[in-house]
């Protein structure tokens, strides 16, 4: 009991030092290989290459490092150690001048040019590519109507059946969900307000995070991973108001993703008209993208889907050595 | 009750049992709340107000810059727009010259690759033809030999090499009959 005592005041003096303030993500040594004015291609390459490059798009809404938190803590070193040569989207931080954009201008023109620099720079014809969250419901809307160079494709917690998204299902409603009057007001969905929602999907999170930083934060690994991921979750990103009432409109009031009768930018959004090979990979206590709306893709998808549940949250997934391990399985077949 | 091995209380797993509980209930009654339609109509209304008093915010500062002939904020967001604007366009016309370059490139690769079936089909051509030369000398070289050779037991003679006829002045020679 002593034991516990002194390690949780030791744990409260460091955490008086304010230890995220100095903590540092994305640390893999990479190489920016084209910017789209404000997304960027970044290339993380293998030492010794033995697989097909792999072009990863990130969630619109929070920073590409959640794939790069701290060294022992990243799938991007996990994958370039094994042989996997890495490239992440990067979309940037959006301001007020990208709120009028469109969802077709990330989907269609951004998405789809660093794509095609992505696969010229790497000098292939053809690549496989993973899209994570939000990012990963971009890509599927992407491959839908630009059959491009994408060989097949492994979506990580990607919402695709979004009225079975839990209680951001619930709360994602149009009765309730004043979407249009938060957009007219502050132009883009603040990071703040995404913060904020996310927190309270689990309202008593922060306090099991604090019982967990006491009972384990003697541990130096276990502060290192908080550290970085803590960063991480504080630097958020604004959602382009534009593309986010699109989103929410078309996502979660209408589910179009899996109801079809989404027309973008003139061309109909149809996941069953793709036909290469999809992998979807669902985290087990994923409260923001539980494994049922991830899922909702073997319904929706024209190609054949391998559906696979690993243990973790929705972000503690990418900090653990189960994701690498599924993408080079996923590689290798 | 959690026990320690000497049998007195285990006051750590007492604490999580204690967490624990507090936390299941907690959440049993956040759910209740949080999804609730009386809570989200509420909240709806709240974040709906807070919208509407933001952009009244900020519409109000921007006149105030007007009034003091200074740069608004939706100045700057236009400038910001223009130059986005500027910039997609420098970025098609560089997809448009990398569009031109692969073709170039694979009009070139065709190019030479046509010159290169062009001339292995010419090796190919002369290769017959060296065949075809090497037949016909054997073939003449056969049919004077039989022509000296004469039948019987008469003593060979001494072989006589006729020339091969010029196939030009053959094919003048049959351009003359068929002018006659």
């Amino acid at each position: 009991m002593a034991t516990t005592l002194a390690n949780a005041v030791d744990t409260l003096r460091w955490l008086a030092t304010d230890p995220v303030a100095s903590t540092r993500t994305g640390p893999t040594p990479h190489q920016v290989v084209f910017r789209d004015q404000k997304a960027v291609v970044r290339y993380f390459a293998a030492k010794e290459p033995k697989f097909a490059p792999l072009f990863c798009v990130m969630p619109l809404i929070n920073t590409w490092t959640v794939f790069d938190l701290a060294p022992g803590k990243s799938v991007i070193e996990a994958l370039n150690a094994a042989g996997v040569p890495v490239y992440i989207l990067d979309w940037g931080r959006a301001g007020p001048e990208d709120a009028e954009l469109p969802m077709a201008h990330y989907v269609d023109t951004v998405l789809g040019r660093c794509l095609r620099r992505a696969v010229r720079h790497a000098g292939v014809e053809q690549i496989d590519v993973l899209g994570y969250c939000v990012g990963g419901t971009f890509l599927a809307l992407h491959l839908a109507r630009n059959p491009g160079p994408a060989r097949r494709v492994f979506f990580l917690a990607t919402p695709i059946d979004f009225h079975k998204a839990g209680r951001l299902s619930a709360w994602a409603k149009p009765e309730t969900f004043p979407v249009d009057a938060i957009i007219d007001g502050y132009t883009n969905f603040p990071k703040e307000l995404m913060g904020a929602s996310f927190q309270w999907l689990r309202p008593t999170g922060s306090a099991t995070k604090l019982k967990t930083v006491l009972d384990r934060g003697h541990d130096p690994a276990f502060r290192k991973l908080f550290t970085a991921m803590e960063q991480w979750n504080g630097d958020g990103v604004d959602f382009p108001g534009t593309t986010y009432r699109e989103y929410i409109k078309r996502c979660y009031f209408d589910n179009a993703t899996m109801r079809g009768g989404w027309v973008m930018n003139g061309k109909p959004v149809d996941l069953k008209a793709v036909a290469i090979p999809a992998t979807t990979v669902a985290a087990s206590e994923d409260h923001i993208v539980p494994p049922a709306a991830a899922f909702g893709l073997a319904e929706s998808w024209g190609g054949a889907v391998t559906t696979k549940t690993i243990k973790g949250g929705h972000v503690g997934v990418c900090a653990g050595a189960a994701l690498p391990a599924a993408i080079l399985e996923w590689l290798k077949a | 009750m959690a026990t320690a091995p000497n049998g007195s209380p285990d006051l750590g797993k007492l604490g999580d049992e204690l967490y624990q509980h507090w936390e299941r209930a907690m959440s049993s009654w956040w759910d209740q709340v949080l999804e609730s339609p009386s809570f989200l109509g509420s909240m709806g209304q709240n974040l709906e107000g807070a919208a509407k008093a933001r952009g009244q915010y900020e519409r109000a500062v921007d006149d105030s810059m007007q009034k003091l002939h200074l740069p608004t904020r939706s100045d700057v967001v236009r400038v910001a727009k223009i130059a986005a604007q500027l910039e997609e366009r420098i970025l098609q016309q560089e997809d448009l010259v990398l569009d031109l370059k692969d073709q170039l490139a694979r009009l070139e690769k065709e190019a030479v690759q046509a010159r290169i079936e062009a001339a292995e089909a010419r090796l190919e051509l002369r290769e017959t033809l060296g065949v075809l030369r090497d037949e016909l000398v054997a073939a003449r070289t056969a049919r004077t030999a039989a022509v000296a050779i004469p039948s019987g037991d008469a003593p060979a003679a001494a072989p006589s090499v006729a020339p091969a006829p010029d196939p030009k002045s053959a094919a003048s020679a049959r351009g003359r009959k068929a002018g006659a």
